[in-house]
C-alpha cells in the first residue's frame, strides 16, 4: 500500500491506483467527462486536472498514478478556474441554441454535462456558440446520432472497440474539425453496427440515442380502431424503476403492468411467456442436434446484437445458430396468429408493441423475414418517458397481474435477462427431454455470474456430458469464436451482445449517481435470480399455458406449424 | 561550414568509427559530459535520454530521427538534411549504437521534397557502402534505417504523435507515462532525437566532449544553428556559439538589420511558440538562460523579425489560424481553446479588442497552458499573450487600463 494526501486527508491505496480512483476512495469527486470505468484512459477532457506538490504542471487525475507521499489538491482556485473555462468552451460548441435546447434533448433528465456543470459550479458562460452544422445520422433502424451534440470524448469509440470488439466509430477530420463518425461517413445503418446500443449507454450527451418509436405507440394508443397489446422483456422489470429514482434491481413487475394498463394498452402480456416457448423450441432443437451430432456447437439466437454480429463477422458459422426466433419475435408471431384467432380480432387491427432493454430489437422487428409481427419496439427508457408524460410515477402504482394466455411464465423465463440465463433455462428443459426426469440442482451456478466467458460441463446421462460456454459482451463473443476456430469443442454456447446480458442492455436506464456500471448489473442480475427463486414453476416445460398452446395450436415442439411461426433464417452479411 | 558533403565514399565517419570502438556507456558518458541539450525545442539533455534508453531491457529498441521540423520559422534541419545528410546519418548510427537499437526511422516532413530525395539517396548509398546493414565497418553492429514521409501535421513534431504517425495511426499525442523511452514505437523502448541534436552528437564523438564544452556557456554548451527570417536583410541559417553574442548582434550583424526604410517592431526568438521580445529587450546573451532571463525561450532557434509594416492584428490572426489548424483535436482545452482564439481574433474592432475579450483570451490561455495534453497546446498562446502584454495600447480598447 502507498500513502498519499488528498485535500489534507491521508489515504492508503494499492500501487497502480490512479489519482482519480484514490480521490474517490477519499470521498472526493473530481469531475470527468471522457473517463469511464471499464474503458481505457483517454485523458482528453482535462477536467480532472489536479495540483500535485513539486510538479510544475497540473496532472490529469485519470491518467496519473498515485505515488507514495504525493500531496494532491483537487479543488484549488487555479484548477477550479481552468475547469470553468474548459467547460465554457465545451458548451459553446455543443449546439445549445433556442431551436435546439436542453428541454427537447434525449438526455434532458440524464445529461452528464449538466451534472458536471453542477460539480464544477459553473458561474459564467461568455463564449459565442460555435455552429458546426453536421447533419444527423438517421441511417439506422436502431440508433440515431446527432453529431452537433457530440463533444468528441470518444467514449463511444472506446466502448465499441474495447467492450464490443467491433469499432464502427472512429475520429475523422483535423483539429477543431475532429469528429466521431463511421467508416467513410456511411452512417450507422450502413456499417457493421450490431445495434447493441452500448454506445448510447456510454455517451455523456444526447449525441446518441435510440430511434424512437414512442410517438407511433402514442398514436396507436389514441386510435380507437386499434387493439394495442404489449409485451415486456424479463430484464425491464428489474430496471425501469431506476428511471423513477429507485435503486437498481428494484423489482417493479406489477407496477409496470399496472402502468401499462393506465397508458391505455388493451392487453398487457409478458415476453417471458414466449421465453418459455423459445426454450421449448430451442431445447428440442439442441437435443436433436446433439444426439445427431449436427452442426455443433449450437449457438443461442435470442440476442439480436449477437445475430447481427455473427452475420457480419462469422457468416460461415450461421448454420450453428439455433433457428428458434427470439422471445420478442415468437411473441409477435403468436400474438398475430393464435391470439388473433382466439380473441376474434383481425390481425390487421392488432398493434403489437414490445418493451425491451435493447436497441437491437428495433432492428430485429423490422427484418423482412419477421413481417409485421412486432410493430413497435420501445426501450426501457422510452417506456419510462411515456409513463412520465402520462403523469405516472411507476413506483407509486399498485401492483397488477399480466393478462391471461400470453402472460404466464416460469422462473426459467425470468432469468433470460441474465448472461447464462438462457443456457440455464435450456438445460433445465433439455435434461427433461433427454432423461424424462427433472434436473435436481435447478440452479446451475457454473453458468451464473458476470464473468465475460464461462464454461461448464453438465452431466446429463452416464453417456452424455454436455460442454457449454456462455459469453457476454461482443468482445467476449469474438474471443469464443476464435477459440472455436482454433479447434475448441462445445455442444452448446450462449451468446449475449451486451455486458451482463439484457440486464446491461443498450436500452436500459442510464447509470446515475456514484453507482458503477458493474454494481448496477450485479443488482439487476440478483433481482432476476430472486424472481426465479421464488416462483413455483421454474421450468419452461412445466408452464401450463405453454402446454395449452401446444395442445390447442402448435402440436408439439418442432412441429411443422411451430417451424412456420417460430423459426427463422439468417443473412450472411459479411464486411463491406 | 565548408562545401556540402553528399557522397558516402568521400566521408570518413570519424565519429562513428570512434563510437564503434567504445562501449555504449562510453558513448553516453561522452555525450553527457558535453552537456548537449535536445535541439528540437524542448531542450532535454540528450545523454540522459540515451542513458535511460540503454537501461531499458527488451530485445528490440528503436531510434527515430525527428526531421518533422514544423515550427514556423525553423529550417535548420532542412539545411542539414540537404547539405550534411551523412553527418545526420552518422548521428543516427551513433545513437543507435549507444542505446542498443538495430532499427531506426527518419521521419521527414512531407513538404520537404528535396531533403527527402537527398536522404533517400543517402540511405541507398550507405547501404551499398556498408555504412548501413550488417557488420557496419566490420563491427558486430547491424542497423537498418527507414525513411518515413510525414503527412504535414505540425503536431507530428511531438515525439508521441510522430510515433503514432509512423505506426499508421492518427497523429495525436499519447498520454505519458509511459514515455517513449519505456514504450514508444510499437511499444518498444524508443529514442526520438532531433536532426540537429544527432548531427551535434556525431561531432561531439568525433572532436571529443572536452572540445565541445570549451564552447558556449555552462548551461548552454556548444553551438546552435539559428534560422533568421522575416523582415530582415540577410535571412538564412547561421551557426552561433552559445554565449558569444547577443540577440541584437545576431539580428543587426549576422542578419544585416531590418529591411530598407523599415525598423524592427518586435522579434520572436525561438519559433512561433515563444513569447515576443521588443527592440528594447534584445541585449540578452544568446543562450538558453539568456533568452529565458529576457522572458522568452530559445526554442528551436528560429528567430523571426517583424518589421513596422506589419499590423499586430495580422500577426495575431495568422498565428491563431495556425494553431487552430494544427491542434490535433484530442484534448479539449487545446482543441476548443484554439478554435475560440481564432474566432476572437477575427472579432476585432479596427484592429483592437474589447477588454472583456482580452480577459477571455487570458482565461483560455491559462486553461490551455495549464491543462493541455502536449507541448503544442501548452505553448500555443505564448506569442499572442506576449503581444497583448507588450503592446496593450495597440491591441486593447482602452489600452488595457482598468
Amino acid at each position: 500500500m502507498i500513502k498519499l494526501i488528498i485535500d489534507n486527508q491521508e489515504i492508503s491505496v494499492e500501487p497502480g491506483t490512479t489519482i482519480l480512483e484514490a480521490a474517490r476512495a477519499a470521498k472526493v469527486k473530481i469531475p470527468t467527462l471522457c473517463y469511464e470505468e471499464e474503458l481505457s484512459v483517454f485523458g482528453g477532457c482535462r477536467l480532472c486536472i489536479v495540483e500535485v506538490d513539486n510538479k510544475d504542471s497540473l496532472m490529469p487525475a485519470c491518467a496519473t498514478e498515485a505515488e507514495d507521499g504525493m500531496v494532491i489538491r483537487t479543488h484549488t482556485p487555479k484548477v477550479r478556474d481552468i475547469r470553468q473555462t474548459i467547460f465554457e468552451m465545451i458548451i459553446a460548441s455543443h449546439d445549445i441554441s433556442c431551436e435546439l435546447n436542453c428541454l427537447t434533448c434525449s438526455r434532458a433528465s440524464s445529461c452528464e454535462l449538466r451534472e458536471v456543470a453542477e460539480d464544477i459550479g459553473v458561474t459564467r458562460m461568455r463564449l459565442d456558440p460555435i455552429i458546426r452544422g453536421h447533419s444527423k445520422d438517421f441511417s439506422s433502424y436502431a440508433i440515431a446520432r446527432e453529431p452537433n451534440k457530440c463533444i468528441t470524448c470518444d467514449r463511444c469509440i472506446r466502448k465499441c472497440q474495447e467492450i464490443q470488439g467491433i469499432g464502427i466509430f472512429a475520429n475523422a477530420g483535423r483539429g477543431p474539425e475532429t469528429i466521431v463518425t463511421t467508416f467513410e461517413d456511411r452512417g450507422i445503418g450502413n456499417v457493421e453496427c450490431t445495434n447493441c446500443g452500448q454506445c448510447i449507454i456510454s455517451c455523456p450527451t444526447g449525441a446518441l440515442h435510440e430511434v424512437y418509436h414512442y410517438d407511433k405507440v402514442w398514436e396507436a394508443l389514441y386510435d380507437e380502431s386499434k387493439h394495442v397489446i404489449v409485451q415486456t422483456a424479463p430484464s425491464v422489470r428489474v430496471a425501469i424503476a431506476e428511471s423513477f429514482g429507485a435503486e437498481p434491481g428494484t423489482v417493479a413487475t406489477g407496477q409496470l403492468v399496472a402502468g401499462l394498463r393506465r397508458l391505455g394498452f388493451d392487453r398487457v402480456f409478458d415476453t417471458n411467456f414466449t421465453a418459455d416457448l423459445t426454450i421449448m423450441e430451442e431445447a428440442t432443437e439442441v437435443v436433436k442436434r446433439i444426439t445427431e451430432n449436427q452442426d455443433l456447437p449450437v449457438f443461442t439466437s435470442c440476442s439480436p446484437g449477437w445475430i447481427k454480429f455473427i452475420e457480419h463477422f462469422y457468416p460461415e458459422y450461421l448454420g450453428h445458430l439455433s433457428t428458434a426466433k427470439s422471445p420478442q419475435q415468437m411473441f409477435g408471431a403468436i400474438a398475430k396468429s393464435y391470439y388473433a384467432e382466439e380473441s376474434g380480432i383481425p390481425r390487421e387491427d392488432i398493434v403489437s408493441v414490445s418493451i425491451m432493454p435493447c436497441t437491437a430489437k428495433k432492428f430485429e422487428a423490422q427484418r423482412p423475414e419477421m413481417g409485421d409481427d412486432v410493430d413497435y419496439v420501445l426501450t426501457t427508457r422510452e417506456a419510462a418517458m411515456m409513463f412520465k408524460s402520462a403523469g405516472l410515477n411507476l413506483c407509486e402504482q399498485d401492483e397488477s397481474d399480466y393478462d391471461e394466455l400470453l402472460g404466464f411464465s416460469s422462473g426459467a423465463a425470468d432469468i433470460f435477462g441474465n448472461t447464462g440465463g438462457v443456457m440455464e433455462a435450456a438445460l433445465r428443459t433439455a435434461y427433461h427431454i433427454i432423461t424424462g426426469e427433472e434436473l435436481e440442482d435447478i440452479e446451475i451456478n457454473a453458468v451464473r455470474g458476470l464473468e465475460g466467458i464461462k464454461e461448464a460441463s453438465i452431466k446429463i446421462t452416464d453417456d452424455l456430458t454436455v460442454n457449454v460456454a456462455v459469453a457476454n459482451g461482443l468482445a467476449n463473443a469474438h474471443r469464443v469464436m476464435e477459440m472455436l476456430k482454433e479447434g475448441k469443442e462445445y455442444h452448446f454456447i450462449e451468446f449475449m451482445a451486451c455486458p451482463g446480458g439484457c440486464i446491461g442492455g443498450g436500452g436500459q436506464p442510464l447509470p446515475t449517481g456514484n453507482t458503477t456500471r458493474q454494481e448496477v448489473r450485479e443488482k439487476r442480475q440478483k433481482a432476476l435470480y430472486q424472481i426465479d427463486h421464488t416462483k413455483k414453476i421454474r421450468r419452461s416445460h412445466d408452464n401450463p399455458m405453454i402446454k395449452k398452446l401446444y395442445a390447442d395450436y402448435l402440436g408439439e415442439p418442432g412441429s411443422h406449424k411451430a417451424h412456420d411461426l417460430l423459426h427463422t433464417k439468417y443473412t450472411a452479411r459479411g464486411i463491406k | 561550414m565548408g562545401p556540402p558533403l553528399l557522397k558516402a565514399e568521400e566521408y570518413d565517419f570519424k565519429g562513428l568509427q570512434k563510437a564503434l570502438k567504445l562501449r555504449p556507456e562510453g558513448i553516453i558518458d561522452e555525450i553527457k559530459k558535453s552537456g548537449l541539450k535536445g535541439r528540437g525545442g524542448a531542450g532535454f539533455p540528450t545523454g540522459v535520454k540515451w542513458e535511460l534508453a540503454l537501461a531499458e531491457t527488451g530485445e528490440k529498441k528503436y531510434i527515430i530521427c525527428n526531421a518533422d521540423e514544423g515550427e514556423p520559422g525553423t529550417f535548420k534541419d532542412r539545411y542539414l538534411l540537404e547539405e550534411r545528410p551523412l553527418k545526420v546519418l552518422e548521428g543516427i548510427l551513433i545513437a543507435a549504437r549507444a542505446i542498443g537499437a538495430n532499427e531506426g526511422f527518419i521521419y521527414i516532413r512531407g513538404e520537404y521534397t528535396e531533403p527527402i530525395k537527398i536522404f533517400k539517396k543517402t540511405i541507398e548509398e550507405a547501404e551499398k557502402q556498408g555504412v548501413l546493414g550488417d557488420n557496419i565497418f566490420g563491427s558486430d553492429f547491424n542497423f537498418k534505417l527507414t525513411l518515413v514521409r510525414g503527412g504535414g501535421a505540425y503536431v507530428c513534431g511531438d515525439e508521441t504523435s510522430l510515433i503514432n504517425s509512423i505506426e499508421g495511426k492518427r497523429g495525436i499525442s499519447r498520454i505519458k507515462p509511459p514515455y517513449p523511452i519505456q514504450a514508444g514505437l510499437f511499444d518498444r523502448p524508443t529514442v526520438v532525437n532531433n536532426v540537429e541534436s544527432l548531427a551535434a552528437a556525431a561531432e561531439i564523438i568525433n572532436q571529443g566532449a572536452d572540445y565541445y564544452t570549451g564552447l558556449g556557456t555552462k548551461n548552454s554548451r556548444g553551438t546552435k544553428l539559428i534560422c533568421l527570417s522575416g523582415d530582415i536583410e540577410k535571412p538564412g541559417v547561421y551557426e552561433v556559439e552559445f554565449g558569444s553574442t547577443t540577440l541584437r548582434d545576431i539580428l543587426y550583424e549576422l542578419g544585416g538589420g531590418p529591411l530598407k526604410d523599415d525598423s524592427f517592431k518586435f522579434i520572436i526568438p525561438g519559433g512561433l511558440s515563444t513569447a515576443a521580445l521588443t527592440i528594447e529587450e534584445l541585449d540578452c546573451q544568446y543562450s538558453y538562460e539568456g533568452i529565458e532571463a529576457a522572458g522568452s525561450s530559445l526554442g528551436s532557434g528560429a528567430i523571426i523579425a517583424i518589421g513596422q509594416k506589419h499590423q499586430l492584428l495580422e500577426i495575431l490572426q495568422r498565428v491563431g489560424r495556425f494553431y487552430m489548424d494544427e491542434t490535433c483535436g484530442t484534448c479539449f482545452p487545446c482543441r476548443e481553446g484554439n478554435r475560440h482564439i481564432d474566432y476572437i481574433f477575427k472579432k476585432h474592432h479596427n484592429g483592437k479588442f474589447y477588454q472583456e475579450d482580452v480577459d477571455i483570451l487570458a482565461d483560455i490561455g491559462k486553461a490551455i497552458s495549464g491543462a493541455a495534453r502536449c507541448g503544442l497546446g501548452q505553448t500555443s498562446l505564448s506569442l499572442a499573450r506576449s503581444l497583448f502584454y507588450k503592446f496593450p495600447e495597440e491591441l486593447i480598447i482602452g489600452g488595457g487600463q482598468r
